[in-house]
């Protein structure tokens, strides 16, 4: 029992952790149709934002993502401005120069840090960083549960845009048709410049979120771009709902593996793997696709 | 007829011979070194201090007017290059130094990964190769041109183990001991783990490993790798793991209050960042280094000096291997007496550096070309206090075991 307990909340708590770290490449994803190869870079300069404002300012990290947002988001919108225009538009495959030219985006933060913080590992130590709660018998630290309560905070503030508000809707219109977007009169570049914003925002928290759980260089978001990817197309690469679904699906699989299992811990990034394989081939909409092909069966 | 068309060739020979000869004299003016270092990208932390410790250990000899070679002082001419932690171009950068600046010697890099990739240069063109920055066996043995100065990983592992096994004997550990082994996917975690295993095979009365697993580098979630920790009940954790890696694994695993009665992260624990990113929860924890400014040799402490006197910091266990791998070099091409490679080469498979500050005091090479030094164990303290625990007769301190709770 008490081990389904931690199981539970281990798989809560990391989905919590990969949600986070796939929302922005979801909504760039979503709405351009561009694999934002740079959101590993915006996750690592977002760590180091945080950790300037924690270190330099005695900014809390949770409190400097309030500076952190909005700061991405300026900076995604300038980004886009400048480069946007050679990326591919909404309704086409990913192009190979928008690929090459995120990808380029993504040395070039890479090396901007290791001149500016240097290649020294760098942490974020809080009075909270090593405390822990017990829930239910079960300890577990507290920075984790604060990033699962953003991560839970980020998801309705993001279906709250989306769906309630005119913004998210001319969004959601891009998503669906840009040319019908572009004919109902929505500025369609407007709203990708946004989009690739937000996108940014959100890869911006991550990364000062993941700055209170683990020790960062400029190399550091590498191994999450790959992650994220396979929680995207598990959650159907437009939903931010299904990226939360995905990323519970992900990390009860591995946590189950872990512990009812002797699937060595080192393959975890197989199952990734391979759940992206399964997903590409079996429901290549994404889980909600299937669930909504299975609610259609039923009421048949 | 014959004969004297012989005799021009002969002439001809014996004149391109002297040419060549003085022009390679002429060229030997000074002895050039090669040196490839992850000075940038992911490396570049430890890569520039190579860059340092190297450059001071050259400028003390040139300062000195150089090395005695063909009967006369020659300055040393370093050529040093950045492969930007990355291991096609630093192998390149080698290729690039001995074909194209012709250097007498290269100093290889920081890295198993990066000096894997070198080390396959120097067979190719016969020309000495050492490192101060590979631990991994697999990198030695395989070419009879290349050297390293850092003990095997295997050696760190067995060095833990004896001095668990001192603990042991002493009753500060009650045997049998049960240990949970951690290891990252890495060469030198297939060593560390060879080292751990080997040494509890040969004590199956004190040791035995309840749990044996991998975990790959920069794992965003240690969680269900330590509930496994948990559910093995193990007395010692024994872990190697990049310095990312151990703050992250760390911190999880106080979080989730597991307890062992000794920890240890293989040569992680002493580290400043890690003691700055986990606070008190690095207290007591135990590691081993290819060196420590703790060693009581006075040529330890005169060298802790002239760091401190050259940079204003104290120094590291890769500045001092760096300095050192360099010492050892010169040593064997003033032992050679020459600028041949292969008299290099053997110089170096010869050379027994006596006053070495690297721990044991004496540096010498194996038949494979690594050097089999002991490794330290330092315990962290509260406050920031670090001892030297292991070997017995350079401790600067006494081992607390088990880990209080």
């Amino acid at each position: 029992m008490q081990q389904l307990v931690s199981v539970t909340l281990s798989s809560l708590l990391a989905a919590g952790l990969y949600a986070t770290m796939a929302y922005g490449l979801a909504v760039i994803y979503g709405v351009m149709r561009i694999i934002n190869l740079a959101h590993a870079g915006f996750m690592m300069l977002g760590a180091y934002v945080t950790f300037t404002l924690f270190s330099r300012f005695s900014i809390d990290p949770f409190i400097g993502l309030v500076i952190v947002g909005p700061l991405f988001f300026f900076f995604g919108v300038v980004l886009y401005r400048a480069v946007g225009k050679s990326m591919a538009r909404s309704g086409a495959t990913p192009s190979i120069e928008s690929l090459l030219l995120l990808f380029g985006v993504w040395l070039v933060l890479q090396n901007l840090a290791y001149v500016i913080w240097t290649g020294d590992t760098q942490s974020i130590l809080t009075w909270y960083t090593m405390k822990s709660i017990e829930i239910f018998g079960v300890h577990v630290g507290v920075p984790s549960v604060f990033v699962f309560l953003a991560s839970a905070a980020s998801l309705i503030f993001l279906n709250v845009l989306l769906k309630r508000t005119y913004l998210g809707k001319a969004i959601r219109a891009v998503t669906q048709n840009r040319d019908a977007a572009l004919l109902s009169g929505v500025d369609a570049d407007r709203i990708s410049a946004t989009a690739f914003g937000l996108g940014t925002a959100f890869a911006g928290i991550a990364g000062g979120m993941l700055s209170t759980l683990m020790a960062f260089t400029p190399d550091f978001g590498r191994s999450f771009l790959l992650k994220s990817f396979c929680i995207i197309v598990l959650g159907g690469m437009e939903s931010v709902t299904g990226v939360a679904l995905g990323a519970l699906v992900l990390a009860v699989l591995e946590n189950v593996l872990g512990a009812y299992t002797p699937v060595p811990t080192s393959l975890q990034d197989a199952v990734s793997f391979a759940l992206l394989f399964v997903a590409l081939v079996a429901f290549p909409q994404g889980l909600p696709a299937l669930f909504t092909r299975f609610e259609r069966k039923a009421i048949r | 007829m014959h004969a004297s068309r012989s005799w021009r060739v002969t002439l001809q020979a014996a004149f391109l011979f002297v040419f060549v000869g003085i022009s390679a004299h002429a060229q030997d003016s000074e002895i050039r070194i090669g040196a490839v270092l992850p000075v940038t990208g992911k490396e570049s932390k430890i890569g520039g201090a190579y860059k340092a410790a190297t450059e001071l250990a050259v400028k003390e000899v040139n300062d000195a007017g150089g090395l005695l070679v063909h009967g006369k002082k020659m300055k040393v001419d370093l050529r040093l290059l950045d492969d930007t932690s990355d291991a096609a171009k630093s192998a390149q950068l080698v290729e690039q130094l001995i074909v194209q600046q012709k250097v007498h010697a290269v100093i290889g890099g920081y890295g198993s990964q990066l000096v894997q990739a070198q080390s396959v240069v120097p067979e190719r063109y016969g020309i000495p190769f050492i490192s101060g920055g590979a631990g991994a066996s697999s990198i030695y043995g395989r070419s009879k041109w290349v050297f390293g100065t850092l003990s095997p990983v295997e050696n760190l592992a067995g060095t833990q183990m004896d001095f668990l096994l001192d603990l042991v004997k002493q009753r500060k550990l009650k045997a049998p001991l049960k240990i949970s082994l951690l290891r990252e996917n890495t060469e030198h975690g297939k060593d560390f783990q060879k080292g751990v295993r080997d040494f509890v095979n040969a004590h199956p009365k004190q040791f035995s490993i309840v749990l044996d697993e991998s975990f790959e580098l920069y794992a965003p979630d240690f969680r269900p790798l330590l509930m496994r920790v948990e559910a093995a009940k193990g007395d010692l954790f024994m872990c190697d793991a990049h310095l990312e890696d151990y703050i992250a694994m760390h911190r999880t695993y106080t979080q989730m209050g597991l307890y062992h009665q000794m920890v240890t992260y293989g040569a992680r624990g002493a580290d400043e960042a890690g003691r700055k990113a986990l606070g008190a929860a690095t207290d007591y924890i135990f590691a081993s280094g290819w060196w420590s400014d703790l060693l009581p040799y006075p040529q330890v402490k005169a060298f802790n000096a002239k760091w401190k006197a050259a940079t204003g910091n104290n120094p590291q266990w890769y500045h001092a291997c760096a300095y050192e791998t360099v010492r050892a070099l010169f040593a064997a091409i003033q032992k050679a007496g020459s600028l041949q490679p292969d008299a290099i080469r053997n110089a170096l498979a010869r050379l027994e550096l006596k006053d070495s500050i690297l721990p044991g005091g004496v540096l010498k090479f194996s038949k494979t070309g690594e050097a089999t030094l002991p490794f330290v164990v330092t315990q962290n303290k509260p406050e920031g206090k670090l001892d030297l625990v292991w070997p017995k007769a350079a401790k600067t301190g006494e081992p607390v075991a088990p880990i209080p709770r």
